[in-house]
């Protein structure tokens, strides 16, 4: 080291010295490369989310028919054929289950793809206006935080009963609401940012900073809010169904699945806990793949 | 009672970071460590107060007057923390608790804080006779985001020493202050020192150092090179390291772009305000303000914290409005010829987007040929594959200098640079300094550049614009030593 004369230059960029530069200051307590850990619940949820999406898109194939009634087959119990038996009306339960795991998950996405677009369509367009636009945009938000979600799907639920379109409707209206303030708050605080006045006077547009500094704050965000909302979509559909102002039948839906075995809970056990255990799955997935926080 | 460390080692993934035979703490005594970021300095002072992160290894011994222990037992010298060692962190502000108010964050340091009621009660009091003390008499019952640096570092003196361990440990105490908060944070370390404590203060800023005088050493990649009274060591360096070290002080550069950019006075102004007025909460920061900027020239503003040198900066730019007058900007500036540096580059990169996304961006809206990254990048000795990580992965100096590279890729007519280097060591500012002003006059540009270092004004500006709160506003050609 003593050799090092007083005015080297610093060519030498490929040194470990200047490598050990580069290295960004240790956090106290956390230096290094965290240890990986292999993350076992978002594999579990991945798994079992997909073999729910195979049974949705599948199952309707293999057991076509959901609404045939025979009644020489009333409550007939699981056999290799039919696995969770015939229901009261004779009709096939595994049919009718995979039929409502489809009709669950599509109008989720449906639902949560329309409150999301919505959301943050909004929630951008408030954020970059600011003034009125934004002032207008939060009151009525605060008018739909201010009534319970359920309340809103209700109220269309009411305007035409068992009408797919007020569910899809009404949910996506109590759900847009969080994607639009989320999104509003965090484009705020990255639009007022020196990164993006760093970047008016590089003269970048709009689309520069859409794709590099917001949608990169936004995306994980997003992810995590769209798979709570998918969750609250399928119980949403459920809850109104089974008390009765959802789907009617013989529209197979899972609430409507878990009211209509009710009553044969002692002779045919299995018929009621078939639909309970795919709506349990199915929000086990949706919330294990939501406990993957946005982590930084 | 002294402390002595021995042969203290710290290695990571089998790389010595710190490698020092021997280090003593007297009381009554300033020791300070200077060296550039990266020579293991801090890690040295986290070593001797045992909060290394823990992928870090330590070896080396410590000694309190008799009783002699092992560096590695973190839980050992734990027990010390508050009464016996001390820590000042660096930038209070961020070191403060934001939601709680400073008399009680203080009193939590009182060895008596946790003793019931009365305790309680007792290091409160104690707390705000500290505060006063340092001259904080009427923010005691105030929280941290309302006072100034300097304040919060005094806030942090506060908190540190009320445990009354005479062991002190400061790291990179001055940084981010102006030099009146850096010299009053001088006086109250050695007055620390005069009450019989002992004092280790790692810092790249060789002005503290001189300020605090005692003992010096000089670290270089992990060892001690030169170490002695600091005035000796200060004034006749014999290590080459060191020698190196003071010739960075911006007051000792030999410039080569000095005088490079021809100023020509009678050109039209890029630039031009007139009667500018702005306050910030009810205070004027400054009124009636004219100023011109012309092709090619050099300004410094300059001025204690908050005087409104930033502001001013950004009203020149049409980024802030101004309470009265206006800005003409030459149409030459159109299409971004205007370009800005930040004090902390991090914070002007889109913070999660891979740094060559950025700069692509850059060189396709504006038709660059992407080359040109390439080779300013081989220019400023740049290494390309630190473009493909994220801003906050890389140094700041390195940051910077891309910052340099990205605004000269539109080949900008004015440069307004606040504070580019006010949180870099003083190697790495003399050659991000070197880098900018090397583009400057190779683009002939101009240069406003807004720092409190009057040293690095004086090197690197012709004009200097003080915004002086005791002065308004004077207008006097910057002292070229």
């Amino acid at each position: 080291m003593s050799t090092t004369p007083p005015n080297v230059d610093h060519t030498n960029a490929e040194s470990p010295v200047t490598t050990a530069h580069s290295q960004p200051t240790p956090l106290w307590g956390t230096t290094g490369q965290a240890p990986r850990r292999i993350p076992w619940a978002r594999l579990a949820s991945t798994g079992l989310l997909t073999a729910l999406a195979l049974f949705a898109l599948i199952g309707p194939l293999i057991w076509r028919q959901y609404t045939s009634q025979d009644l020489s087959q009333f409550l007939q119990p699981p056999s290799l054929a039919e696995p969770f038996g015939h229901d009261h009306l004779g009709r096939s339960v595994i049919a009718r289950l995979a039929h409502a795991t489809r009709l669950s998950l599509g109008l989720a996405i449906v639902c949560v793809a329309t409150a999301a677009t919505t959301g943050v369509a909004l929630g951008l367009l408030a954020a970059w206006r600011r003034g009125w636009v934004d002032q207008m945009l939060l009151g009525i938000s605060e008018i739909f935080l201010a009534l319970p979600a359920l309340l809103i799907v209700l109220i269309f639920a009411a305007l035409a009963s068992g009408e797919m379109w007020t569910i899809y409707i009404g949910i996506a209206l109590a759900l847009w609401v969080e994607y639009f303030r989320v999104v509003r708050a965090r484009s705020v605080s990255v639009l007022t940012s020196p990164a993006i006045e760093a970047a008016n006077l590089l003269r970048l547009g709009p689309a520069h900073m859409l794709r590099r500094h917001l949608w990169p704050e936004l995306a994980p965000v997003l992810l995590t809010m769209a798979s709570l909302g998918m969750a609250t979509a399928v119980l949403a559909m459920s809850t109104l169904s089974y008390v009765g102002v959802g789907l009617k039948p013989p529209t197979a839906e899972l609430g409507l699945l878990i009211t209509e075995s009710l009553p044969y809970y002692h002779e045919a056990p299995w018929m009621v806990t078939a639909p309970i255990v795919v709506l349990l799955l199915l929000l086990a997935g949706l919330l294990g793949l939501r406990a993957q926080e946005v982590r930084r | 009672m002294t402390i002595e460390l021995l042969d203290v080692r710290v290695n990571h993934q089998g790389r010595a970071l710190v490698d020092v035979p021997r280090l003593t703490l007297e009381p009554g005594q300033a020791v300070t460590i200077v060296g550039e970021s990266g020579s293991g300095k801090s890690l040295l002072a986290h070593a001797l107060m045992g909060s290394l992160p823990r992928s870090l290894q330590v070896q080396g011994d410590i000694r309190f007057g008799a009783d002699r222990s092992c560096l590695a037992d973190v839980g050992a010298r734990r027990k010390l923390w508050g009464h016996r060692l001390a820590l000042l962190p660096q930038e209070p502000v961020l070191a403060l608790d934001p939601t709680m108010r400073i008399d009680q964050q203080v009193a939590e340091g009182h060895p008596r804080f946790l003793h019931g009621r009365r305790g309680r009660l007792d290091a409160l009091e104690q707390a705000s006779e500290r505060l006063a003390g340092l001259g904080l008499h009427n923010v005691h019952n105030t929280y941290p985001h309302t006072l100034s640096g300097g304040m919060a570092q005094r806030v942090a003196f506060a908190a540190a020493t009320i445990g009354g361990a005479q062991v002190l440990i400061t790291d990179e105490p001055s940084k981010g202050l102006d030099p009146v908060a850096r010299d009053s944070l001088a006086r109250l370390l050695s007055q620390h020192v005069e009450h019989g404590g002992a004092l280790l203060t790692i810092t790249h800023d060789l002005d503290l150092a001189r300020a605090l005088g005692g003992e010096l050493l000089v670290m270089q990649q992990a060892n001690i090179v030169e170490h002695g009274p600091a005035e000796q060591v200060l004034t006749a360096p014999a290590h080459p390291w060191t020698q190196r070290l003071l010739a960075a002080e911006p007051n000792q550069w030999v410039p080569s772009w000095r005088g490079a950019g021809a100023s020509s006075a009678d050109a039209t102004p890029l630039i031009e305000a007139r009667g500018l007025s702005k306050a910030y909460g009810g205070l004027p920061l400054f009124s009636g303000l004219d100023l011109e900027i012309t092709p090619g020239e050099r300004l410094a503003l300059t001025g204690p914290s908050g005087s409104g040198k930033t502001t001013l900066g950004g009203i020149l730019l049409k980024l802030v409005h101004p309470d009265a007058g206006e800005v003409i900007h030459h149409p030459d500036l159109a299409d971004g010829r205007v370009q800005k540096l930040y004090q902390d580059p991090t914070v002007a990169f889109p913070a999660r987007t891979p740094i060559r996304a950025g700069l692509r961006d850059v060189t396709r809206r504006h038709r660059v040929d992407p080359e040109r990254v390439n080779m300013l990048m081989d220019r400023l000795r740049l290494d390309p594959s630190l473009l493909d990580r994220r801003p906050g992965e890389i140094s700041g100096g390195e940051l910077q200098r891309i910052a340099i590279i990205r605004a000269m890729l539109l080949n900008p007519r004015v440069i307004f640079a606040d504070e580019p280097t006010s949180r870099l060591d003083l190697l790495t500012q003399q050659e991000t300094m070197d880098c900018l002003m090397n583009q400057v006059s190779e683009q002939d540009a101009a240069l406003v550049l807004v720092t409190h270092d009057i040293g690095l004004a004086a090197a690197v500006t012709d004009r200097n614009l003080s915004l002086d709160n005791a002065d308004p506003v004077s207008m006097a050609p910057a002292r070229v030593d």
